[in-house]
């Protein structure tokens, strides 16, 4: 019987693996208690969220090891689920000696995880407003400092001509006259809400008070005037462009890049896929103008922060590994160059950076910036409640923008119930 | 001696997968159980506060969470019919003398093998471009326009993807169920004239009733708990009108921080589907016995 | 005329089958498309077939160790699912009391369980496993096939126990009485029986653990254990999702499985007139 060949020749491969594997178990199993006799550790481990920086930050992990023998071992995983992740394996006792703190809500989240990184040199070298820290500790280094805004084609976009509600409005109008689309946004949750939903919140004297009153319901959106302007704004944008939800990522920046459409709400990072394509146009980044607003809005993506779980040896050398990153030329480099960051330190010299990157820059040096609202918000609240929401409001006309700020404040109620 | 013999035999056939099966899957899931009676955040060194059945009373109200249910189930009868209707067609066909049934075999297959964002990608793209050129071209534009931004229709886009996943899997099933059946009573089918219908109605589809039953039982459990195409296809969206249970439960576990809350959701989702198909299983078992 | 007919049935299934395909090949062709071009025309064939995407996907995966990493995964965790499962299906059906039943019955229940629900119990019970016995539980092949195992005996015992029942009781009644053993018994006897069902449970339990991304991404940390579907996150960013590496990534999964699945389906298609049971 043929059958009975496939299943002894399948039964027999088994078996030689099997004798294989047994070899693997030794030495695989080191993954928490890597600490030898001495108290010498001999490995670390890393579990960040920006699959973007994974390569350049595996190649810099080699670098450190044939520099001091320590070894670095990078985890990965899809940029979506890196929280749920991480959760799973520091309730486990398996988590990683340095990982990725997106923001202070989650920060909030880890706080008896998270070391107090004030001692370290690189701490005195952060950017003014841009360290990670909750409750007088700080428990994160910045990635880098991003902005997002109205990335526009220079060619077809005067950042003079838009400077609050009703000249935003007469723009669109005349590119919707010219037939083409006068600002994109696109389906993801992000970037249908989440980002531009920040500019009444930042607006506001003191967002992260304002915030906290509205979780505790002692105010709401619909009650300030930015909200509301905001919310003509976004009907301005649902009647004058293409609908949003018909738009992905990839679509929005593809329309930009040939002209089909003259504005997108983006950030820097949009260069990445900008590099992609041959461009036969300058780029800019200019502020959102809501209530006549000037400033860029810049922020912190994530953060690296030490798990203080682990044994003083492993948290010195995960330590010692940050301050090599921040510290030693290749480090800056890489951080420069490869990660493409704009870096969130004092003390590193950032050239060569891609146009929108600069802006940023110089807005975070210029010191006259509003700040990033929604890393303060609760946690997935944008994909979970304000993304359904912004859908409704983009898929039913008759839902006017005084409507959707109402639906925002009962949505945000109903998140933080 | 030959009872205290037959009970060794038992153990030894039976204990070493339940062994494996209870680590892995039982444990865990009374785990599970235990944390729902706490108000806990999900992170182990936070505190975890003892609320008794306070989590199962409160999802009574939980508007969304009974909306989610129901959208569940109208996905699950859609898919229920469409994956088994389409699965069993296939395997008649690729089981009949055709020079093409064999290529048609592992076609049908394929979809199975193609899952995550990538899925959600190409399917994203038939429904906005495909769909607009098919309704230009055909006239029928109220139709063919895209279903995934219509609040309404997103469900049956993802009935359809889901369908197309599943079929060619349930189509194995059924596969083996055909070659179950002993070809002689076919042959005296044959013999005594019935065509093709009434061998269909009368011999082959009454014989494939335990083919039938693991079908529908695998239908009904991966439709109950399907996540990764409602993940990648509308994300719960468009306003939330494709947020199906495992969705619900992982955004309140995950996303909301509410690990023993979203624990709960998960037991009465977990009994009501026990209930309801193990009925079925039942059921399409007792119907087994009676043929 | 007949000619005709018979033809028309071919091109019919052939062309029905396309159409389902027809994702599939959204899929391939744009494996060999550059990000502007991929946004130009989706449909459209790619101007140059350039395997530099493949090749691209290959080395950033690793794909050697990968691909040795899910081919030993696989393997080894189908070949221990056939044998306990048919082994467990088979005296469950056989010794039909309430105690089988009740195991039986708790085997398909937990086949409800979204895995979403029970992951962070199950890994941090591996880990109480690995602290107390020492057991290497966590970021081990071992541990991963262990559990994947234990994750897919449900279906297993299901459709083997579905077949069982549609054995004569009479075959292993006579060999007994000969006084051979159960052991005996189900090996000679019972389990070439199984065959088309076993080539079943093997193709679908193959797909299933070839393909999985969560189990293995929770289990697994260490770069050099990394299987197939986990070492393709690179192309999945925050943001920035690379479409074209990510289709050859797939392709390249997904080529083994569908090579496998057509060599082994020959084994359950035999033509209606040669039954399973004689």
């Amino acid at each position: 019987m043929k059958f009975n060949k496939l299943f002894f020749a399948l039964f027999v491969s088994a078996l030689l693996v099997l004798a294989a594997c047994g070899s693997d178990n030794g030495d695989a199993e080191d993954a928490e208690g890597d600490t030898d006799e001495g108290g010498e550790v001999e490995q670390i481990s890393v579990f960040q969220s920006k699959v973007e920086i994974s390569e350049p930050l595996e190649e810099l992990a080699e670098m450190y090891e044939e520099e001091t023998g320590i070894e670095v071992d990078v985890w990965g995983t899809t940029g979506d689920d890196y929280l749920s992740q991480l959760q799973v394996r520091l309730n486990s006792n398996q988590g990683p000696s340095i990982m990725s703190v997106q923001n202070i809500q989650v920060a909030d989240q880890l706080d008896s995880y998270l070391y107090d990184l004030s001692d370290m040199d690189v701490a005195d070298d952060i950017a003014p407003d841009m360290a990670l820290e909750f409750e007088d500790r700080l428990v994160g280094l910045p990635y880098g400092i991003e902005g997002f805004g109205l990335v526009y084609n220079k060619d077809l976009v005067d950042p003079e001509d838009i400077t609050d509600y009703d000249s935003f409005v007469q723009t669109l109008q005349d590119f919707e006259e010219e037939g083409i689309n006068g600002l994109m946004l696109s389906q993801e949750a992000y970037f249908l809400i989440g980002h531009i939903s920040n500019y009444p919140f930042s607006l506001q004297d003191d967002y992260m008070a304002f915030i906290d009153e509205l979780n505790e319901g002692e105010t709401t959106m619909a009650e300030h005037d930015e909200f509301q302007e905001f919310g003509q704004f976004m009907e301005a944008i649902r009647e004058h462009t293409v609908n949003p939800l018909d738009v992905n990522y990839d679509r929005q920046v593809g329309d930009f890049v040939n002209g089909e459409t003259a504005m997108i709400h983006q950030g820097n990072w949009v260069a990445s896929m900008l590099a992609d394509y041959e461009l036969d146009f300058e780029v800019g980044l200019m502020p959102f103008p809501l209530d006549g607003n000037d400033q860029q809005i810049v922020g912190v993506g994530g953060n690296w922060g030490v798990n203080g779980n682990k044994d003083q040896a492993e948290i010195d050398a995960a330590i010692d590994f940050l301050e090599w990153i921040h510290n030693s030329d290749v480090g800056h480099e890489y951080m420069v160059d490869e990660f493409a960051h704009v870096p969130g330190f004092t003390h590193i010299d950032a050239d060569g950076l891609d146009p929108l990157a600069q802006e940023v820059l110089d807005a975070s040096n210029s010191g006259d910036t509003i700040p990033w609202a929604h890393n303060y918000y609760p946690a997935d609240i944008v994909p979970n409640d304000l993304a359904p929401a912004a859908e409704e409001f983009f898929l039913d006309d008759s839902m006017t923008g005084e409507e959707f700020i109402e639906r925002l404040d009962e949505v945000w109620e109903g998140a933080v119930r | 001696m030959s009872k205290h013999h037959n009970k060794l035999w038992y153990l030894v056939f039976v204990l070493p997968l339940f062994i494996i099966f209870a680590t892995v899957v039982l444990i865990p899931f009374f785990i599970g159980i235990f944390y729902s009676f706490f108000e806990w955040d999900g992170f182990s060194a936070n505190p975890m506060v003892y609320v008794g059945l306070d989590n199962y009373i409160e999802l009574i109200d939980d508007g969304r969470f009974l909306n989610s249910a129901w959208l569940t189930l109208e996905f699950t009868i859609l898919s229920l019919v469409l994956v088994n209707v389409l699965g069993l067609g296939f395997a008649l066909i690729v089981t009949s003398a055709l020079k093409s049934a064999n290529f048609a075999r592992t076609m049908f297959f394929m979809p199975n093998l193609i899952g995550g964002l990538i899925l959600g990608y190409i399917w994203q793209f038939i429904f906005s471009d495909g769909f607009r050129v098919i309704g230009e071209l055909t006239g029928y534009e109220n139709v063919f326009r895209n279903w995934l931004t219509d609040t309404d229709l997103a469900m049956y886009a993802l009935v359809i993807v889901f369908s197309w996943q599943m079929a060619g899997y349930m189509m194995i099933i059924y596969i083996a169920g055909i070659q179950s059946i002993p070809g002689e009573v076919m042959e005296a089918a044959e013999i005594d004239g019935a065509n093709y219908f009434q061998r269909l109605k009368n011999v082959v589809l009454p014989l494939l009733m335990p083919a039938l039953t693991i079908s529908l039982f695998l239908t009904l459990s991966f439709s109950f708990k399907i996540y990764d195409v409602n993940l990648s296809l509308t994300a719960g969206g468009p306003a939330n009108s494709t947020e199906l249970l495992a969705m619900h439960i992982y955004n309140e576990i995950f996303g909301y921080n509410n690990y023993g809350y979203g624990q709960a959701k998960a037991i009465i989702f977990f009994i009501v589907i026990a209930a309801i198909t193990l009925t079925q299983v039942y059921m399409t078992k007792k119907r087994e016995v009676e043929m | 005329m007949r000619l005709f007919k018979k033809y028309f049935k071919e091109i019919l299934l052939v062309i029905t089958a396309l159409v389902f395909l027809s994702p599939v090949y959204i899929m391939i062709v744009n494996s060999f498309k550059s990000r502007s071009e991929l946004y130009e025309n989706v449909l459209a064939l790619p101007e140059t077939l350039t395997f530099e995407h493949y090749i691209r996907a290959m080395d950033r995966m690793n794909f050697g160790l990968a691909f040795f990493n899910s081919l030993v995964i696989t393997i080894i965790s189908v070949f221990i699912i056939v044998i306990l499962s048919s082994m467990t299906a088979w005296m469950l059906a056989r010794k039909d009391n309430t105690l089988s039943r009740v195991i039986f019955m708790t085997f398909i229940a937990t086949m409800l369980i979204p895995f979403q629900t029970i992951m962070m119990p199950l890994i941090q019970f591996m880990d109480q496993i690995m602290s107390t016995t020492g057991l290497p539980m966590l970021n081990t092949r071992s541990g991963l096939i262990f559990m994947h195992v234990g994750f897919n005996a449900s279906l297993a015992v299901f459709l083997y126990h579905g077949f069982v029942k549609s054995i004569p009781i009479s075959l292993e009644e006579s060999a007994e009485i000969d006084g051979a053993s159960k052991f005996t018994v189900f090996w000679r006897i019972i389990f070439p029986i199984l065959k088309p069902i076993t080539v079943t449970v093997i193709i679908l339990n193959v797909i299933q653990i070839w393909n999985d991304y969560l189990l293995p991404s929770l289990v697994l940390t260490d770069q050099s254990l990394r299987t197939i579907p986990l070492a393709t996150f690179y192309f999945f960013g925050e943001f920035t999702i690379q479409w074209n590496q990510a289709m050859a990534g797939l392709v390249l999964t997904i080529i083994p499985v569908v090579i496998f699945y057509a060599l082994a389906q020959k084994h359950i298609i035999k033509g209606i007139g040669e039954g399973a049971v004689k």
